[in-house]
């Protein structure tokens, strides 16, 4: 199975720290929304210290990480929020 | 992103740039049907302890943010009796003093409109995908991670 290939939107503190608005990333086929975090955070450090708060918006929702990933899923991190 | 908007004869959504416009939302609000209106204006808050902030400054995911407080506003419905509701946040510079997001639920009896209120500001907090940065006096500014 060829790896899945995602493109990431980032907001707010993410998207400062990695200084962009999307990242493009590859994980093995049938990987969970878990399994990307884990793979983001051994990868960016910046990542690894919100792992544990950072929510997964998959196609403009919200899922828990025990989501499978499918090509073509649209994937934000959302750490934690802020308006009012 | 000048403006993202959702209007009907029940809820009316909105997150714009410009400052909000809290006539046109209490004007929103009545009906034949609605006996009591609760509207919560949230603001910039200037001090914070002893440290002042001049300006926050709000952003969004466009494409989720929407959709989110359209669930906070049906879920109000499922469970208040509400003829009417207004969720409206402001994005970009907030400076002190000027409101950021205003919420409005009018109801036939007040209960039902207090209450729902003081969910969807709550619920708002919590989900909703935008966040806010603190410019403060000093010069520094930081991301506000939840907490709201």
């Amino acid at each position: 199975m060829p790896p899945l290939r995602l493109r990431l939107q980032l907001f707010s503190v993410l998207r400062e720290r990695l200084g962009r608005e999307v990242l493009d990333v590859e994980v093995p086929a049938g990987s969970a929304g878990g399994d990307l975090l884990d793979i983001l955070a051994r990868t960016y450090p910046d990542i690894a210290a919100y792992r544990s708060t950072i929510r997964l918006a998959i196609n403009e929702a919200y899922e828990r990480e025990t989501y499978r990933l499918s090509p073509g899923d649209d994937v934000a991190l959302i750490t934690p929020v802020s308006g009012g | 992103m000048e403006r993202l908007e959702q209007k009907n004869d029940a809820v009316w959504l909105c997150i714009q740039e410009h400052p909000l416009d809290v006539a046109a939302i209490a004007a929103y609000l009545p009906t034949p049907l609605v006996g009591g209106i609760d509207l919560f204006i949230g603001t910039t808050r200037q001090w914070t302890g002893s440290r002042e902030t001049v300006t926050l400054s709000y952003e969004c995911y466009p494409g989720m943010a929407l959709k989110e407080m359209a669930r906070i506003a049906r879920a109000a419905q499922d469970r208040w009796k509400l003829e009417r509701v207004a969720l409206h946040h402001r994005l970009g510079p907030v400076p002190a003093g000027e409101a950021s997001v205003i919420l409005a639920a009018g109801s036939a009896h007040r209960a039902d409109a207090f209450e729902a209120c003081r969910f969807l500001i709550d619920t708002l907090k919590k989900d909703v995908p935008i966040w806010k940065k603190e410019h403060f006096a000093d010069g520094t500014e930081e991301w506000v991670q939840g907490g709201g």
